[in-house]
């Protein structure tokens, strides 16, 4: 029995059924494939690390190195597993060149590395460790995909000629967010390449225990070991190589959260019309005395079914889909010990997605409990509660046309209804808008601000020199009286002691100088200004347990002073561990500086980084523009396509829900439409209601949507902008594009739908609805 | 005596291939203005189709009918809507009655359509048909809160807003106990005198005795016709007539 009713009601209701299966196949879909890459990404990158063994602890250090006492240390600490110093020789990007290209202009230190001694391996593609012969050179995975190297290539390093090899995967270096890249080359040819580059020590620990980590790095620092460079761990490196899939994979929950949610508005309406639809039936089963779970189990039937082909629709697609999109994490990671467990937890995910669905309408079809028989069979309708309508009269209403009048009259009677379509356009508005937003938050120059880093036009950093404070006054001196430099500021950072809460003293990277010339955006308070003020970066403020108001102590010139916390900012660079004071000192020493200048015509950033690169030899200078291309190019482009297709995908559900809404209430509707029609109401007048009733769930929906974008959108893309380390987060809107293209499009999308939908709906035959 | 409407030769079938049959099959009526006249005939013999078809609320396949001098073949669709709002007045079995509106709104909706600007005036006429009516204290309540002899004068009343020429009634008082069935013919009476043409479907011998002209349509043509003449309440006595037409009705075999 239950397999008739089912297919007479697919039959009826063919257009509607399929949409709705499609958007479960959907959902289904999107699921799976979050839940196989999930499993693949998390297998592949442990393979990885496992294979490359990562260190667990890495300290980055630009110097000189003690031996003796990193010996000592490491005797001493039994927590550690295995210990190793690899050199990173960091060389200019013009020195290496490629047959297509050098190097030269490339945001990341590019370097040569021999391979690790006893872990951090560099693994072919294979994930096997590669053996380097002399006069090779392995090439980062990431310059063989962009085309700039390839196997059997000759490049010129420094007088030298390598012969690419093959390219490597570097488990701690590898994605474009950490800004180093080794190549690999052997021992003799290391050896050889020294005199041009500068040697940047890794000073590598693997433990016996990861739980030990942050015990272990408040023993390093404790032990006063060499420290000038960023400090590293592995979960950082875990993070940071699945940050990008991660990121897709994060898309594509959402995504499938959002289409699941549309499924199930899909359902809930077929559902609620057909209750109604149905009403005088179940009115009459009621009085016969079915009981109301055995009515439920008729229409469950149905919807398992549809749920149950669509489900599987969706799972046989991610089947197909996911070798693309696993393409990218085979690529730069291997493949996964675990992927036979993929298509399980896919299956399983799936499983979920239609127990969700069959949970959902057994929710909706409570409503059974509601419906009178003796209502059900004298009216044969739903009473619908209309008390928003009620004193909505048209016979006190001078204002509107009599369409209109009842078309915003019908949105006001059958308020579960519309709510359905609204919800729809309200998540289409925001699915317009929050991606839009974010891309031009994120691409906008302002964006870097949230990262650390000053809006200027163009930046010289001192590092790695001698002598940093005099060339800073030189290069200060040249841009005195350089015309084209509107202001400039001179940021140098030094090592001081900070006394903690316990007596004990630690290091802590302070920049001095005026950073109210290129300010940061701060997540709380401000930039230091008085001599008593320090800012510090997020890590270390909840490090140091430090809010805004605290004293922190810190010892300068030999005295110790208590500053006061003005302001909290986020920061990616430099191991994110820094801090800002407007103070002077001439004591400590100085790790590097940094200048930052405006120029009065922004557009010859070029020709000035040219010049300045030019004069200045020992000083790397970065066009703020090109500096944030390479970092974040990748992922602006990527988050812009996204907002495009976000907006597509939204624009077109608008318009496919839509448009199945309409049909569906022209079919509801045949009854009072022949009334209106027998009564003298034109085609047209028909019409133009429907039109009112979209009008009117259009205009809620956009103004409801972009307040939802602008509240509830902020803070959520705030989350996402947070995982990059920025926290407090404000919109940069492109007004135009948020507030009128958009909602234009929208609007113009759904009233196009609302008009193909109800095109016909005069066209009835009064006398087969009204005559008897 | 000017007809007000004409139907000549009516034909109308429904149906496809050989299942295809004409439910009117030559059907000429001639109604004249300020005329009250009734049409008979049994279940399924094609009444009511025949009364969509005069009214322009249906299609027929041929021949022709005219309107207040008006040939309805020559109308487009938005021509017989004002048409049909303009001039004619309808009221069904059912109170076909727009369930978001509540009854003062139902009876205005048609009017409104027009001259919403007189927004006051269509109020004062809807008021006082409701008080002619007698369902004066129905007037802000919802459809759903009347009795089924109520809202037939709902529908009556709405028919009146227009000041039609011609009301279409298709069984008015099918759905009504007798005491309520008479209380609507009363009415339909009433607006009879003031020189409304009016066309009723019925199968209720006591509702055509009232009527002055009793068409009997059997099997999609016109069969008979009976003239009872005017009726009047305070003279005839309606037991008498009914009878009468009841021994004509079965001459006709009904
Ligand atoms: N839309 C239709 N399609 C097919 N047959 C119809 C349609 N409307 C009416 N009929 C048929 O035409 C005949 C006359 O119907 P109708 O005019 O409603 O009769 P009645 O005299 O009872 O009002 C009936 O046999 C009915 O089955
Ligand atoms: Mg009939």
């Amino acid at each position: 029995m239950y397999y008739r009713i089912i297919r007479n009601d697919i039959r009826r209701n063919k257009a509607v059924t399929l949409t709705t299966m499609l958007f479960v196949a959907a959902a289904a879909l999107l699921v799976a494939l979050a839940a196989i890459l999930v499993v693949n990404l998390v297998g592949a990158l442990d393979t990885l690390m496992t294979r490359a063994k990562t260190p667990h602890f890495m300290q980055m250090h630009a110097g000189e190195l003690d031996q003796d006492r990193m010996a000592t240390f490491v005797a001493q600490n039994d927590a550690i597993a295995a210990f190793q110093v690899l050199e990173f020789l960091n060389v200019d990007g013009a020195q290496l060149v490629f047959p297509t290209r050098s190097l030269a202009g490339s945001m990341q230190d590019n370097g040569f590395a021999v391979q690790g001694e006893h872990f951090d391996y560099l693994l072919d593609l294979d994930g096997n460790i590669i053996q380097v012969a002399d006069g090779e050179l392995y090439v980062p995975l990431t310059y063989m995909q962009d085309g700039t190297a390839r196997v059997g290539d000759t490049v010129r390093v420094a007088g030298h000629t390598f012969i690419v090899a093959g390219p490597l995967r570097d488990s701690q270096m590898q994605p474009m967010l950490s800004s180093s890249k080794r190549f690999l080359v052997s021992t003799n040819d290391f050896a050889a390449l020294k005199p041009f580059g500068n040697v940047e020590y890794l000073i590598e620990f693997r433990l016996h225990d990861m739980d030990g980590l942050g015990a272990f790095a408040s023993a390093y620092t404790a032990a006063g070991l060499e420290a000038n460079g960023p400090t590293l761990t592995y979960p950082l490196f875990r993070l940071v190589n699945g940050l990008s899939d991660g990121l897709m994979i994060a898309v594509i929950l959402l995504l499938s959260a959002l289409v699941l949610a549309i499924a199930f508005l899909c359902i809930r309406f077929t559902l609620l019309a057909k209750i109604e639809d149905d009403y005088r039936e179940i009115g009459v089963m009621k009085a016969i005395g079915l009981r109301v779970g055995d009515i439920k189990q008729i229409y469950l039937a149905s919807y398992a079914a549809l749920a149950a082909a669509g489900c599987l629709l969706g799972l046989g697609l991610s089947l197909v889909f996911h070798d693309p999109l696993l393409a990218n994490i085979r690529l730069y990671m291997g493949a996964s010990a675990n992927a036979a467990l993929a298509p399980l937890l896919g299956m399983i995910s799936v499983l979920l997605v239609f127990l969700a669905i069959l949970m959902y309408v057994q929710h909706v079809l409570n409503r059974f409990r509601q419906i009178s028989p003796a209502e059900a069979m004298r009216f044969g309708g739903a009473q619908e509660q209309s008390s928003g309508g009620k004193y909505f009269r048209l016979s006190v209403n001078k204002l509107l046309g009599v369409n209109l009048f009842l078309g915003m009259k019908d949105v006001l009677a059958r308020k579960t209804l519309y709510a359905t379509m609204l919800t729809v356009l309200v998540l289409a508005t925001f699915m317009t808008i929050v991606p839009q937003n974010l891309y031009h938050t994120i691409a906008a120059k302002s964006f870097i601000t949230y990262m650390g880093v000053g809006n200027s036009d163009l930046r010289l950093d001192l590092q790695q020199t001698d002598n940093i404070s005099g060339k800073a006054a030189d290069i200060a001196a040249v841009m005195e009286h350089d015309d084209a430099i509107a202001r400039f500021g001179v940021l140098t950072t030094k090592t001081f002691h900070a006394r903690l809460a316990d007596g004990a003293e630690q290091p802590l990277l302070v920049e001095l100088g005026d950073h109210t010339l290129f300010p940061l955006t701060y997540a709380a308070g401000r930039a230091p200004v008085a001599d008593d003020e320090i800012a510090l970066s997020v890590l270390n403020a909840d490090d140091l347990g430090l809010t805004v108001g605290a004293v922190l102590p810190v010892l300068i010139a030999g005295q110790e002073r208590a500053l006061t916390v003005c302001g909290i900012y986020s920061d990616v660079t430099n191991g994110g561990k820094t801090a800002k004071a407007a103070f002077t000192d001439a004591d400590a020493a100085t790790m590097w500086s940094v200048i930052s200048a405006e120029l009065v015509d922004p557009s010859l950033v070029d020709a000035t980084v040219a010049a300045y690169a030019d004069q200045f030899t020992f000083a790397k200078v970065t066009g703020l523009e090109g500096y944030i291309t390479q970092t974040y190019g990748a992922t602006i482009r990527a988050i812009g396509q996204a907002a495009l297709v976000a907006a597509g995908v939204a624009l077109t559900l608008s318009v496919l829900i839509t448009l199945l809404f309409m049909r569906m209430l022209v079919a509801k509707d045949r009854y009072a439409i022949a009334v209106m029609k027998a009564f003298g109401f034109t085609n047209a007048d028909i019409q133009a209601q429907y039109l009112a009733r979209s009008v009117c769930i259009l205009s809620i929906g956009i103004v409801l949507g972009t307040l939802l974008a602008n509240t509830l959108g902020e803070a959520l893309a705030g989350a996402v902008i947070g995982s990059f380390g920025a926290t407090s987060f404000a919109f940069v809107i492109n007004p135009w594009l948020a507030y009128l293209l958009s909602p234009l499009l929208m609007g113009v999308a759904t009233l196009g739908a609302t008009i193909a939908g109800v095109w016909d709906a005069g066209q009835i035959s009064i006398a087969e609805h009204i005559k008897e | 005596m000017q007809p007000i409407m004409v139907g000549a030769n009516i034909v109308k079938s429904f149906g496809a291939g050989t299942e295809r049959r004409n439910v009117l099959d030559g059907v000429s009526v001639r109604i004249n203005a300020g005329e009250f006249v009734a049409i008979m005939g049994p279940s399924g013999s094609g009444k009511s189709t025949l009364l969509f078809a005069l009214s322009g609320m249906d299609s027929i396949d041929s021949g022709s009918i005219m309107f207040d001098g008006v040939d309805l073949a020559r109308l487009s669709d938005n021509e017989l809507a004002d048409l049909r709002r303009r001039k004619m007045g309808f009221v069904f079995q059912q109170p076909t009655l727009l369930r978001n509106l509540n009854v003062l709104d139902n009876i205005m909706l048609p009017s409104m359509r027009d001259n919403r600007k007189n927004v006051a005036q269509i109020r004062a006429k809807a008021k006082a048909l409701m008080q002619q009516t007698a369902i004066e204290e129905l007037e802000t309540r919802e459809i759903t809160q009347a009795s089924g002899g109520q809202l037939q004068r709902v529908g009556i009343c709405r028919a009146l807003m227009s000041d039609p020429q011609m009301i279409f009634g298709d069984e008015p008082t099918g759905a009504l106990n007798s005491s309520s069935a008479n209380e609507i013919m009363a009415l339909l009476a009433d607006i009879h005198r003031t020189g409304t043409s009016i066309l009723l479907v019925t199968h209720d011998v006591s509702v055509a005795a009232q009527t002055e002209r009793v068409l009997f349509i059997f099997d999609g043509q016109i069969a008979g016709e009976y003239r009872p003449g005017p009726y009047d309440a305070a003279r005839d006595d309606l037991k008498t007539r009914a009878e009468a037409l009841t021994v004509w009705l079965a001459t006709m075999q009904f």
